[in-house]
């Protein structure tokens, strides 16, 4: 995925505000349901010509402004969907994970419809969970803290990049990141990490998320980021507070 | 009345009473900036208490086991004994993680306590003969301070702190020639040796803080003997101490501070995490972390690594590389120039007398600019270690920061030290008391005052004036703020006279004019010519003779009287 697009045609540019608009007004993006026989698909096809195919094209077949989403795979749509990395809202921060524009029930719609695309394939969203926290922990630090961090809160990747914090993620998420490998972010096939490893890693983010009461046991975390904001409350609430309880001391003498 | 007699016994062995009541009755002065010294201390002793508990339970070695604990993901997993026992700590030992943090707390605010302390000392000129060598001592101690956290940090064997001991070893591998060997011979074999974190240990709990108990020793006996300098005011001169007694009231105020640091280092520990190895996990050379930061006090060197370009400078045929320069180069430079200061001062201002007033910071805008330099320089190189968070929070690439960080540190420093050189001459030049109560006028008077020459830069209400006498001999007196002293004085020659006053009163400008009308004339010593000095000799030989050969005449009376 780049996130940089070059600039659009002249005739596109008008397109693309209307697509735009589209997807910062908020009613647009829940449209009054339209009874239907076979609804999912019908929605899946309105939504996709409203949102996507401005960028992604009619077909899937990508255009200047977006890559092609031919062969992309269930588990890369609903990941982009879901995190809410998808649609664009701004042209930049691509890789933030935001609340989701569509509902669940869209999302699934929109996934067949990309589905539909020939030639299909690619990585089928997973499902993920009951892994253990033990082997997802070394997994965990082996494939992904180097860039997503020891404590899950991502880190500074080159040309303003970052990987993102994991505190969002859910499961389903994690699965389709590690196999879809979105962004900088490299894709691990099943040959590398079986689901069962998906499922263990799955379950130690969580530990690094929800358990965060158990996990940061020492009291306030500072934000896991480690050293650098110690030092700052080290001289600030630390020394700064005693250079009081000096001055306040030594306030008799002149 | 056991107690009594008990004391009376010891008394009358020890003669504990009149030194008690020396020690008891011993005045220091109580400005507030006096007591940063202190805080490092009481830092440092709780730093001995909570890591005397720590020592109990930490197993220093690389050898692996299985962690079985009350920590879920870690439980089952075979790891290093010293990660082990470090998460243990933190999870199955009580009050473990409580003494752990509160320790690491007491550790970044010992060597913050230090570094104010210095920077009172270096701006108040406390550093001044005759307390060089106590400056010397403290420069030391804070070489061990940063030596002593790094080596604390690296125990546990974390994911974290392994990798800022792998820059270590790299940074020692850099020596040009020797590099190799050094680090063979300190870490104990190629990185990572199972020697390094028990060589790690003894010189964290024991080596260094037995050298650190020594030199605190030491310091405060400098300071004991030397009396405590002051800062000037009424009542106030070279030779007396102004202040309050050790018992009661400065004992009192030295405990509430001592209570005031334990209080914050355990408030931090209880509230605040700090170092989470359990979340960091165990160190594997092929596994890594990010962000990655060490403790601030040595985040300087972190910083400089990442700002120094990649140059390579082949001398004689071996490779210096790059990390040289920013790691060893910079840190020797460091240390250095920290245990120059005081002669390369001297050098500078010619001030050799010994000096027991402060002066104000104000007094030497020169100094006040080289402090702020280094400040500045420092801070930058310390921000400069959190560039990929700065990067994160701000959304700018982390390259564009690197540049920023790396045009203001060739820039900054010199912007701040000649603001601070002119805030320093507008006060001594002005009236303002704060650099809030600046005016106008100040700063004008601080940009074109005269040039500040050493000698005219701190005794600006003094002069020394000198004289030629009608018997062509030569005397000086000294004027200054309502008093007026004439040397006791006649010298033979003008230079003889100007080395007494410069000696006398170094840095006060001197100036020669007619002599004043009524002082009295002492004669001039005139040195003995040669002939005289031969017989003086001659007349001391002469009388030891008679002398001898008197008492061979006259037999002693107990003889006589047989």
């Amino acid at each position: 995925m780049t996130d940089v697009p070059p600039t659009p045609r002249r005739g596109r540019r008008v397109l693309a505000a209307a697509a735009g608009l589209g997807v910062l007004g908020l009613p647009l993006t829940s449209p009054s349901p339209q009874p239907s026989p076979s609804a999912a698909s019908d929605r899946g096809t309105q939504l996709y010509q409203q949102s996507c195919a401005s960028c992604h094209g009619q077909q899937g077949e990508g255009s200047q402004r977006g890559p092609a989403l031919t062969g992309v795979g269930p588990a890369d749509v609903d990941f982009q969907l879901s995190t809410g990395r998808m649609p664009l809202r701004t042209e930049h921060r691509v890789q933030e994970h935001r609340e989701p524009v569509f509902s669940e029930s869209d999302i699934r719609a929109l996934v067949q419809h990309v589905a539909s695309f020939p030639p299909g394939g690619g990585p089928p969203i997973p499902t993920v969970g009951g892994g253990h926290t033990r082997s997802g922990r070394e997994l965990y630090l082996t494939y992904c803290s180097a860039c997503h961090s020891a404590a899950g809160v991502g880190a500074t990747l080159t040309n303003g990049r970052f990987a993102p914090s994991l505190f969002q993620a859910t499961p389903t998420q994690i699965g389709e990141a590690v196999r879809v490998g979105p962004g900088l972010m490299p894709a691990f096939p099943s040959g590398v990490l079986t689901d069962a490893q998906v499922d263990d890693i799955a379950a130690y983010v969580d530990v690094l998320q929800n358990d965060r009461g158990d996990l940061d046991r020492g009291g306030w975390s500072l934000g896991r980021l480690g050293p650098f904001p110690e030092g700052a409350v080290a001289w600030v609430l630390g020394l700064g507070v005693l250079l009081l309880l000096a001055r306040r001391l030594g306030s008799r003498a002149r | 009345m056991i107690t009594r007699r008990l004391y009376r016994a010891l008394d009358a062995r020890l003669g504990t009473t009149s030194a008690g009541r020396t020690a008891l009755a011993k005045v220091f002065p109580d400005h507030w900036t006096f007591m940063f010294g202190e805080v490092a201390v009481y830092a440092f002793l709780a730093l001995l208490l909570t890591g005397t508990y720590l020592t109990l339970f930490f197993e220093p070695s690389t050898a692996e086991t299985v962690y079985d604990g009350a920590y879920q993901p870690l439980d089952g997993s075979t790891v290093s004994s010293a990660f082990a026992s470090t998460v243990a700590l933190s999870f199955d030992v009580r009050a473990g993680l409580l003494m752990r943090q509160a320790h690491h707390w007491a550790a970044l605010l010992f060597v913050a306590a230090i570094v104010v302390h210095l920077l009172r000392v270096f701006f108040t000129g406390a550093f001044r003969r005759p307390r060089e060598l106590n400056w010397v001592v403290g420069v030391t101690m804070l070489a061990l301070a940063l030596l002593n956290g790094f080596t604390g940090y690296s125990m546990p064997d974390d994911l974290l702190s392994g990798t800022g001991l792998r820059i270590i070893y790299s940074t020692v591998l850099s020596v040009p020639v020797v590099g190799s060997w050094i680090a063979m011979l300190a870490f104990g074999g190629e990185f990572p040796s199972d020697e390094t974190t028990p060589r790690l240990y003894i010189s964290h709990v024991l080596i260094v803080p037995a050298v650190f108990l020594a030199l605190i020793s030491l310091h405060l006996v400098m300071i004991i003997r030397q009396k405590h300098s002051q800062f000037p005011g009424p009542g106030r001169r070279e030779h007396n101490v102004v202040g309050s007694r050790l018992w009661p009231a400065y004992a009192v105020r030295s405990l509430s501070l001592l209570t005031g640091v334990l209080a914050a280092v355990f408030a931090l520990g209880g509230l605040v995490q700090i170092n989470p190895v359990w979340i960091y996990g165990p160190f594997h050379p092929a596994q890594a972390t990010s962000p990655a930061q060490p403790d601030w006090y040595v985040a300087w060197g972190d910083g400089a690594l990442r700002l120094f370009p990649p140059i390579e400078v082949h001398v004689a045929g071996h490779l210096i590389p790059a990390p040289f320069f920013p790691a060893v180069g910079l840190g020797t430079v460091t240390f250095l120039l920290l245990y120059a200061w005081p002669w390369l001062e001297r050098w500078r201002t010619g001030d050799k007398a010994s000096h027991q007033i402060l002066e104000r910071p104000r007094d030497r805008p020169g100094r006040v600019a080289a402090g702020a330099y280094a400040l500045t320089f420092f801070a930058v190189l310390l921000v400069a270690a959190a560039d990929d968070i700065i990067a994160r929070l701000s959304g700018i690439p982390v390259l564009g920061i690197l540049r920023t960080l790396q045009i203001l540190l060739l820039v900054l420093p010199f912007a701040v030290a000649a603001v601070a050189f002119l805030v320093a001459r507008s006060l001594r030049a002005g009236t303002a008391t704060t650099v809030g109560e600046l005016t106008r006028a100040d700063l004008h008077a601080g940009m074109t005052g005269p040039a500040a020459s050493p000698g005219d830069t701190d005794h600006p209400a003094e002069r020394i004036r000198l004289w030629r006498n009608p018997d062509d001999t030569w005397r000086w007196r000294w004027h200054g703020p309502g008093a007026d002293l004439a040397s006791n004085e006649v010298f033979l020659d003008r230079e003889g006279a100007l080395d007494a006053a410069r000696t006398a009163y170094p840095g006060v400008p001197v100036e020669q004019d007619e002599p004043p009308e009524g002082v009295v004339l002492p004669p001039p010593r005139r040195e003995p010519g040669p002939a005289t000095k031969v017989a003086a000799a001659l007349v001391w030989v002469a009388m030891a003779v008679l002398g001898r050969r008197a008492d061979r005449r006259q037999p002693s009376r107990s003889e006589a009287s047989k």
